[in-house]
């Protein structure tokens, strides 16, 4: 029971918000309530006119003295807020002891105002309505209700013992509504019964003299009751569930011994700040994984910048303020402002006119400073190639001009003509310097080549310079002769006439033996007046010159031809062809070797500077082909129709010719450039004469036989030769296996393979030494003598032979038979190993690519080399560093994007860094701002 | 003819000013650079080298208590402000920078305990075994130095007696409230004269207690039990219990982790506990030779200083099983109090010798204000030394340090008793049925029970 008291005692402030609620609600609320209000009009039916004289009990405060301890009652006493409503209720309560009504209470003689009452006391006047209009009935409560059957029932029953038991059970019940706050018809049912018992208390019901009923056990309120007209409300769902959970509990144990109890707490108090410490995980996990922590918060260090500081001066010496008086003066002001105005004002110059001008002015600037600096670059190269070759295209541009405009010719041979006068006055390069003729004294023999070579320039200086001017002219653009050569090439491939070739023939045949003739020019320095490099100049040298000369006989042959031939062609063809073939076989003998080709490239390029490298190549290829160059020759002056080809030979040969080079290069490449081009396209020179025998000139036909035959003969040659040259199906590669056989045919890799690893592994494991006798060492040396080796002796040996195959055994390259595995320690890189993965690295790999890049500033952008070698925590010594401050942290969230979230977030307390973006950018804790 | 050139701009590479560095391209391209790890590595050791060289932790030491120092707090709103007790009842607050007395609190008749200052810095408690509290005005800090100390003598904003001679003394981080430990755990409101709760969970003393400064509302206190304690201010009653073998001196919460404590013990060793598990500790730091007596982790939570009973100050990894840095002078004695500075850069240790000495935290840092070239460098060079730190030839250099004999043959000394152990232990085991002993690990070895 008395915990149901308390309980319903607990529920009281909800109650009467409730009510309070209702009292302020007027007709809405009533609808749902309309159950009990009619039960109230039924009740009041009997007592509806007592109501007006409320019976009161106690002692009274004045009414607006109450009105104003309303509040504060309230919210203690349960009873007593109940009272509120009823002003005249008091008298109820329990502890008050009785006392008969005041008459101005009562109101029996109706000699007091009513209005009064309803005047102080504003629920009054509600029940007033309620009772009046009794059949709405709105606001009513059930409380009131209950107050009203009370009082009925008080007024009816006359003895004092009656009175007091009913004022119990009335009490009883009204305490039933006020916690339940439900209908009193709820608990009619038993007051009846009670009434028919007619049981009269001899002492007052407390809590020590428990009544019938809580005896009987039948004035139990059960918790559904009291909350049924909860229902609806907010709330309501919890409680019951409260409830039904707190039915299933039936009794209420012990309490537990105090040990046990402050365990239980403990231990709720630790699961609980476990709860609460582990939030902080996600944060604390973050700055773990971060590669690096920032604590440098930063700080306002004032000014930063001069401007700034600047800005905030004031002047304060009386010098600052002069000087302050001056700057700002208007007047000053004011004049410099007009200066530039009045500058504007004089300017008559129209605006477009002055923009173009200075546009101009500007274009022009521009173009003289890019000629400056093109100039000046120019100026600066050091290549003394590329400053002859500069020259070059001067001299040649100035002759051009020459050409074109008489004046300048004039003016050029004059210059000329000036500079030879000069050079015969003076002879500069006529030894007559101290140097050259300390050399002649001492004899030319005497010097090495590169000295001779000097000499020998200096002397073509010479020659060059007093050259008579027309001379001069030719020089220039190489010998008249070759530009004789010029012209017979261009009327050799214009009509290619048979004089026309002998002619040619003749004239190239004269160069070669220039060649021949003078065919020492040495090099005069650089790498080429090197000893080794002069013999090996010599030797090629020599092997050219043997080369010209044979061809130079095959070529005599062929003019010979030519001329016997003269005009009748038909008839000699076929001498020709079997000449040639003859002259084909013949020249098979001299076969330049093809390795030959890249050392005459060399010597060639770098003998004379003043070669062009084109010319160059064609010059070396000449010269190692000069053989071919012979055939295409013949076969070019025999298929005129080939014209297109023989065209392009002789382009490159006037090519040849027009480069102004040292005479042994060209004259050579006579042979070469064409020659070469044509080697190449051996096969379409084929395919041509077919396609001319096609045409149907009989010469040819002839010719096509011949040139069939001397062509696969020819061919055969260029495989030897050359082996890019072109397929032959009749060629079959050897086999991989026979290529191999034949390779290292007479040594055996095996065996020799064995040998080696053998020894390593002699190396590497030791054999053990053999046992050795020592006189008198171990044993005695009687019986050393008798027994040999000591048994233990053999033993150890034994043991060590045993250790030594199984080490053997063990090794990794045990098994494999052509696999030399080195298990030797390198001592010098055994320290750039660790013995053990170290500790945080749980892969070789990872450990490895954690040390693979190197990071520092030599081979790193200065970009990225702040992130790499950005310590653990970064710290500025001076800043007092706070302990963490919670922060949510999504676990998910990559910890760079919350350093960027942060960052933006609060720059006030993070620092920027510049140099630490990128990869490598660590995450700062949080930390408390001072 | 190509003939290639190589043009830049000229403002480009035209200084400012003739001090400016002059503009360097480097061709990155790492076939041309075939020895960088090479190069590297040489680094990394004339790095390693140079910390030896330039390896000068001891700043200098701060003389003038007449008695061991027993205590010290920091100032955590000011950087150079220190207070130190003493044995003698003796309180200074020192200033760091000049490394002299600022002022003297005289007052307490018996050794000072127990030192800490409220967070804004203003107030100061102090506690000893008097079984008093009392709480000092901490003078503003000022450029003006105070060179006769007897002016700044005070007296102390409250005094207040309790039951028992105090231990050790702890200020909420955040809060007002502070902890004393004695004969029970005691928190206090600074303007109560009675403490507002109390704690007593056994009948041992209380010898040590430090709030969490991440949850200013958890407090961990060690007892002469060997127990180390926690509780929870928002419930106001204890949390949990764990026993060890031997005592624990101190204790310290990782300021950056909040739920990581770190405890110092009498059996030389340091261990790290988390407080939600504490039937096994995270991490033991092993290096002293004798009883550890005293921690306190750097702000940054990254590692903490020790003090030790063999005249030892040791810094650890927060997660470190050995010590990075041993520190120690001829004159040292008993270290009975460390600290680190609040900027992370100093260690304070307080000794029997009767004198503060401040430390590098970083041996070889170079001290004073940085050209960034100067920074980068540095950092270049640690960089480096890190990444090839797992080398023999670097590990060599780098863990070396050079002890006292008396030290040095003590670790040997111990190393051998724990190794013949270790030995027995094995033994033990291969000669007993399989199963039937169970090698405990060292984190768990020495914690006997967790009671709830």
């Amino acid at each position: 029971m008395a915990g149901k008291m308390r309980k319903a005692a607990d529920f009281t402030p909800v109650m009467y918000g409730k009510k309070r609620k209702a009292a302020d609600s007027t007709k809405d609320r009533s609808k749902s309530n309309k159950k009990p209000n009619k039960r109230n009009k039924i009740l009041c039916g009997g007592g509806g006119s007592d109501d007006k004289r409320k019976r009161k009990t106690g002692p009274r405060l004045p009414a607006p003295l109450r009105k104003v301890l309303g509040g504060t009652k309230r919210s203690t006493d349960s009873l007593n807020d109940s009272d509120e409503n009823i002003s005249s209720d008091e008298a109820n309560d329990f502890y008050e002891y009785e006392e008969p009504l005041p008459q101005e209470e009562s109101g029996k003689n109706r000699r007091f105002d009513v209005v009064k009452n309803y005047l102080l006391d504003p629920s009054d006047p509600v029940e007033e309505d309620e009772n009046v209009s009794s059949e709405d009935d709105d606001n009513k409560d059930d409380y009131d209700g209950v107050s009203k059957i009370e009082k009925s029932h008080g007024w009816r029953e006359s003895s004092e013992q009656l009175i007091d038991e009913f004022e119990d059970d009335e009490r009883h019940l009204r305490m039933l509504q006020t916690v339940s706050g439900m209908p009193s018809e709820a608990f009619e049912g038993k007051k009846k019964k009670k009434k028919n018992l007619v049981i009269s208390e001899a002492y007052p019901e407390s809590e020590f003299n428990p009544s019938r009923d809580v005896l009987n056990g039948n004035g139990q309120i059960s918790i559904e009751e009291l909350l049924e007209p909860l229902q609806g409300k907010p709330g309501y769902t919890e409680i019951r569930k409260l409830i039904r959970e707190d039915k299933n509990s039936t009794s209420i144990q012990a309490p537990l011994p105090r040990v046990e109890r402050e365990m239980l707490e403990r231990k709720a108090v630790y699961e609980q700040s476990k709860k609460d410490i582990t939030k902080w995980e996600p944060l604390v996990k973050m700055n773990r994984e971060a590669p690096s922590l920032f604590f440098d918060e930063d700080t306002n260090l004032g000014f930063s910048t001069v401007g700034a500081i600047a800005s905030g001066f004031e002047p304060r010496t009386e010098f600052e303020k002069k000087m302050a008086l001056l700057v700002n003066d208007d007047k000053v002001k004011e004049a410099h402002n007009e200066d530039g105005s009045k500058l504007l004002e004089l300017n008559k110059i129209s605006a477009e006119e002055y923009l173009e001008d200075r546009n101009h002015i500007a274009k022009m600037r521009s173009l003289l400073f890019r000629h400056e600096m093109k100039s000046k670059r120019i100026k600066k190269i050091k290549s003394k190639t590329y400053h002859r070759l500069l020259k070059k295209d001067r001299l040649k541009s100035v002759s051009a001009e020459m050409l074109m405009d008489p004046e300048a010719a004039k003016e050029e041979a004059r210059k000329q003509e000036f500079k030879r006068a000069e050079e015969r006055m003076t002879l500069k390069h006529k030894n007559s310097s101290k140097w050259a003729k300390r050399i002649l004294q001492r004899g030319l023999e005497a010097q090495d080549e590169g000295t001779r070579a000097a000499i020998n320039e200096q002397l073509h200086q010479h020659a060059l310079l007093t050259r008579k001017m027309n001379t001069m002219k030719d020089s220039s653009s190489s010998s008249g002769s070759d530009d004789s050569d010029e012209d017979d090439v261009d009327e050799n491939s214009a009509g290619s006439d048979p004089d026309e070739a002998s002619k040619l023939f003749a004239k190239a045949k004269e160069k070669t033996l220039k060649v021949l003739q003078e065919d020492d020019e040495v090099p005069t320095s650089g790498v080429l007046s090197l000893p080794f490099m002069v013999r090996g100049l010599k030797k090629r040298k020599e092997e050219a010159v043997e080369e010209a000369k044979l061809a130079l006989q095959e070529y005599e042959s062929s003019l010979k031809e030519l001329q016997d031939t003269g005009g009748e062609e038909n008839a000699n063809v076929g001498i020709t062809s079997g000449r040639r073939v003859f002259g084909a076989a013949k020249r098979d003998v001299p076969k330049p070797k093809p390795s030959n080709k890249m050392k005459t490239d060399n010597y060639y390029r770098n003998s004379d500077s003043e070669d062009d490298l084109d010319e160059n190549i064609d010059v070396g290829n000449g010269m190692k082909n000069d053989l071919q160059k012979d055939v295409n020759v013949d076969s070019g002056f025999l298929n005129e129709d080939a014209e297109v080809r023989r065209d392009s030979v002789f382009k490159s040969f006037d090519d040849v010719v027009r480069d102004p080079g040292p005479k042994t290069s060209y004259d050579v490449a006579i042979f070469a450039s064409g020659t070469w081009k044509k080697m190449k396209k051996g096969k379409r020179v084929n395919a041509n004469i077919k396609k001319s025998t096609v045409v149907g000139k009989p010469v040819l036909q002839n010719q096509e036989e011949l040139s069939e035959e001397s062509d696969t003969d020819s061919e055969g040659q260029m495989v030897d030769e050359i082996l890019s040259a072109g397929p032959k199906p009749l060629y079959e590669l050897p086999s991989q296996e026979e290529l191999v056989r034949l390779a290292f045919a007479g040594d055996d890799v095996e065996e020799d393979f064995g040998k080696v690893k053998q020894e390593i592994l002699n190396e590497e494991i030791p054999e053990p030494e053999k046992p050795n006798l020592l006189p008198g060492w171990g044993q005695w040396t009687s019986v050393q003598r008798k027994k040999g080796l000591p048994s233990w002796m053999l033993e150890e040996h034994e043991i060590a032979k045993r250790k030594r195959e199984e080490a053997l055994k063990k090794r990794k390259d045990a098994h494999l038979k052509h696999v030399i595995i080195s298990e030797k320690m390198d001592k010098k890189a055994e320290k750039l190993h660790t013995k053990t993965l170290p500790y945080p690295f749980t892969s070789k790999e990872v450990f490895e690519q954690s040390i693979r890049v190197p990071v520092g500033p030599e081979f790193n952008p200065s970009t990225s080399i702040g992130a790499m070698n950005q310590p653990d925590v970064v710290k500025k010594s001076g800043i007092i560093i706070k302990p963490i401050k919670f922060e949510e942290v999504n676990a998910h969230e990559k910890t760079e994007e919350h350093r960027e979230q942060k960052r933006s977030g609060n720059n006030q307390k993070t620092n920027k860094r510049k140099g630490a973006g990128g990869k490598r950018a660590g995450v700062r804790p949080v930390v408390v701002k001072s | 003819m190509k003939v290639k050139v190589i043009s830049r701009s000229a403002d480009e590479f035209t200084r400012e000013r003739s001090q400016d560095l002059q503009r360097v391209y480097h061709n990155y391209d790492p076939n041309l650079r075939p020895q960088e790890k090479a190069v590297e590595y040489v680094r990394a050791l004339n790095a390693a080298k140079l910390e030896k060289i330039f390896a000068r932790p001891f700043i200098g030491a701060m003389d003038g208590h007449i008695d061991a120092v027993s205590c010290m707090a920091k100032n955590p709103n000011y950087l150079k402000g220190l207070f130190s007790g003493s044995m003698d009842g003796d309180i200074r607050l020192w200033d760091i920078a000049s490394r002299r007395t600022v002022c003297q609190y005289p007052g307490h008749q018996g050794a000072v305990r127990g030192l800490t200052v409220s967070t804004d810095g203003q107030v100061l408690v102090s506690c000893g075994v008097d079984s008093t509290v009392r709480l000092w005005n901490v003078p503003v800090a000022t450029l003006t130095n105070s060179d006769d100390l007897s002016d700044n003598s005070v007296e102390p904003l409250a005094t207040y007696v309790w039951k028992s001679a105090f231990w050790a003394v702890d200020h909420q981080w955040d809060g007002d409230l502070f902890a004393t430990a004695g004969g029970q755990v005691d928190i206090w409101n600074p303007n109560r004269s009675q403490p507002v709760n109390s704690f007593q969970w056994g009948t041992d003393t209380v010898i040590s207690v430090k709030f969490n400064p991440g949850e200013p509302n958890v407090l961990a206190t060690s007892a002469s039990d060997r127990s180390i304690v926690l509780y929870d201010l928002r419930m106001s009653s204890p949390a949990r219990k764990v026993i060890m073998r031997t005592r624990t001196n101190a204790i310290s919460w990782n300021p950056m982790e909040p739920m990581n404590f770190t405890a110092a013990n009498e059996d030389c060793n340091c261990y790290s506990y988390d407080a939600r598990k504490l039937e096994v500790a995270k991490c033991v730091h092993m290096g002293h030779e004798s009883a550890v007596m005293d921690i306190d982790y750097s702000p940054t939570g990254r590692e903490f200083v020790t003090g030790s009973y063999d005249r030892t100050i040791r810094i650890f990894q927060y997660n470190g099983g050995r010590s990075r840095e041993i520190y120690h002078t001829k004159r040292m004695q008993r270290v009975f109090c460390v600290k680190f500075t609040c900027d992370a850069s100093y260690v304070i240790s307080g000794s029997d010798d009767t004198n503060l000495r401040l430390w590098k935290a970083k041996a070889s840092e170079q001290l004073g204000v940085l050209h960034p070239r100067e920074r980068r460098k540095h950092d270049y060079h640690e960089a480096v030394k890190n990444r090839y730190k797992h080398l023999p030839e670097i590990k060599r250099i780098v863990r070396h340090r050079h002890l006292p004999r008396p030290i040095y043959k003590a670790a040997a000394l111990r190393r051998t008793m724990i190794d013949a152990e270790k030995r027995k232990a094995e033994r033990r085991k291969a000669h007993s049925a399989p199963g039937s002993i169970v090698t405990v690990p060292v984190r768990k070895r020495r914690i006997i029970k967790e009671v709830e």
